[in-house]
């Protein structure tokens, strides 16, 4: 599974992305689970954040979805926080 | 930071365009296929929710405490929240109105920030506080870890402590506290919405303010100020000087990491895009710059002349939510003869919208 983050906006708006393959990962079963609790909590179209927000967009097996701060369920926050820290 | 292909292109469409029909979600919401269902009516919660408590704070006000009976108008009712490097807001209650200041440089900052943008919205301006009837001035402080940001949620300002690689603490400048209060003012006022050029309008807004407090803060003139947004803010291993430079849009970094500062400063070299709701910290870039041409022109105080035009048109109740840059600058044109007649001041109006390529009826 390829699960890429990508992140725009902010009082900044200057953009990070990364992305993290799961496949032959020890944890690839934790990454797998985060993965579809947080696209299940996102939105299929980017909501209109928060003045200085940042905006996230999640991409998982070629599909993307949308969430922005500073509204994110815990998963959201930490499958990006983890994506964009460890993935490449 | 931006090597991957953006994978949502959509060239000229804002990415706020493509929202969900209602209509839609209702009919997946009752749709028998569970994993259909179940995020439709998760959107449609939250969608309610937000744009219910958008509407809420927009209409009646943040739903903050009223400011105590019989507390004086000259003083910012402020409260500093500490998250504790968590995401809950508002967090732990930790510096109120009139404390003595404490150990922690990050809360003093943010109190003394909140206290100099009340005091040039209230001395330069006559006005008291974020709504003008005196709401307390609330923020958090050291939001999240290593969180490279600061915004305001629509109620209160938020600052993180940066991961001190890029950036470093949010409330080291004094014109992004003030930047972060001035989206309130506008959410209060004109109600600029946050994408495309009434987007750009807004951010333009809160950066002529927060740049307006500093320098009103330092006593400076608008030859001595130095037009810059979030000096002291980059890292020291960041080739650059600060986030925007109204004064050269487009020159404030140019770094390894970080990418060259993207703002343009006239409507040649305006930036379309669905990222960043549609460009809003690119192309605030030229209204930054106009004003920032007017205020050099005039020269002196730059809150004096050129702010109050600025504040005229902001809170003049003609702005519509979504005015686009010609809009704006034909309001500044108005506003400058209004107030200061046929003169100097027109004139540098006319002729600084002129000049970053925008035209003014």
């Amino acid at each position: 599974m390829r699960i890429q983050v990508k992140r725009t906006g902010g009082f900044a708006g200057v953009e990070r992305a990364a992305a993290v393959e799961t496949s032959g990962r020890a944890d690839a079963q934790e990454w797998h689970a985060l993965a579809e609790r947080a696209v299940a909590d996102s939105r299929g179209t980017p909501p209109i954040g928060v003045p200085d927000g940042f905006s996230y967009q999640i991409t998982v097996d070629g599909k993307t979805v949308y969430c922005s701060d500073p509204r994110l369920t815990e998963e959201q926050r930490k499958l990006i926080s983890q994506v964009l820290k460890e993935g490449a | 930071m931006t090597a991957n292909p953006d994978p949502h292109p959509g060239p000229v469409a804002p990415v706020f365009c493509t929202i969900v029909p209602p209509h839609v979600l209702d009919t997946l919401a009752r749709h028998e296929d569970p994993a259909l269902a179940g995020p439709a009516r998760r959107t449609l919660e939250r969608d309610a929710f937000e744009r219910t408590h958008r509407r809420l704070t927009t209409v009646i006000g943040a739903p903050s405490p009223a400011p105590p009976e019989g507390a004086p108008a000259d003083e910012p009712p402020r409260t500093i929240y500490d998250a504790r490097h968590r995401t809950d807001l508002p967090g732990r209650r930790v510096r109120g109105e009139g404390d003595k200041p404490g150990k922690d440089a990050t809360v003093n900052r943010a109190y003394a920030g909140l206290g100099a943008t009340f005091d040039l919205f209230l001395k330069a301006y006559a006005r008291n506080s974020i709504n003008a009837e005196g709401l307390p001035l609330n923020a958090t402080v050291h939001y999240g870890e290593d969180y490279n940001n600061a915004f305001w949620n629509g109620e209160q300002m938020v600052f993180g402590d940066g991961d001190g690689e890029i950036f470093l603490d949010f409330t080291i400048p004094v014109d992004v506290i003030g930047h972060e209060l001035a989206h309130g003012v506008t959410q209060y006022t004109a109600n600029l919405a946050y994408f495309g050029q009434s987007g750009a309008l807004n951010e333009s807004v809160s950066d002529v303010f927060g740049s307006l407090i500093k320098q009103y803060t330092l006593g400076q003139t608008a030859a001595e100020a130095d037009w810059l947004i979030g000096a002291g803010l980059l890292a020291e291993r960041v080739t650059g000087e600060a986030l925007r430079s109204m004064k050269a849009p487009g020159t404030a970094y140019d770094d390894d990491v970080l990418g060259k500062d993207p703002q343009p400063a006239t409507m040649d070299d305006y930036v379309r895009t669905g990222r960043d709701n549609g460009g809003v910290h690119i192309n605030s870039g030229i209204p930054n710059h106009a004003f920032y041409l007017v205020a050099t022109a005039l020269g002196g105080y730059a809150w004096e002349r050129a702010g109050q035009i600025w504040y005229d048109v902001l809170t003049g109740g003609e702005l519509q939510p979504d005015a686009l840059f010609p809009d704006f600058a034909t309001l500044t044109v108005a506003a400058a003869r209004a107030r200061f007649g046929e003169g100097d001041e027109l004139e540098a109006v006319q002729k600084a919208w002129e000049q970053v390529g925008v035209r003014t009826l």
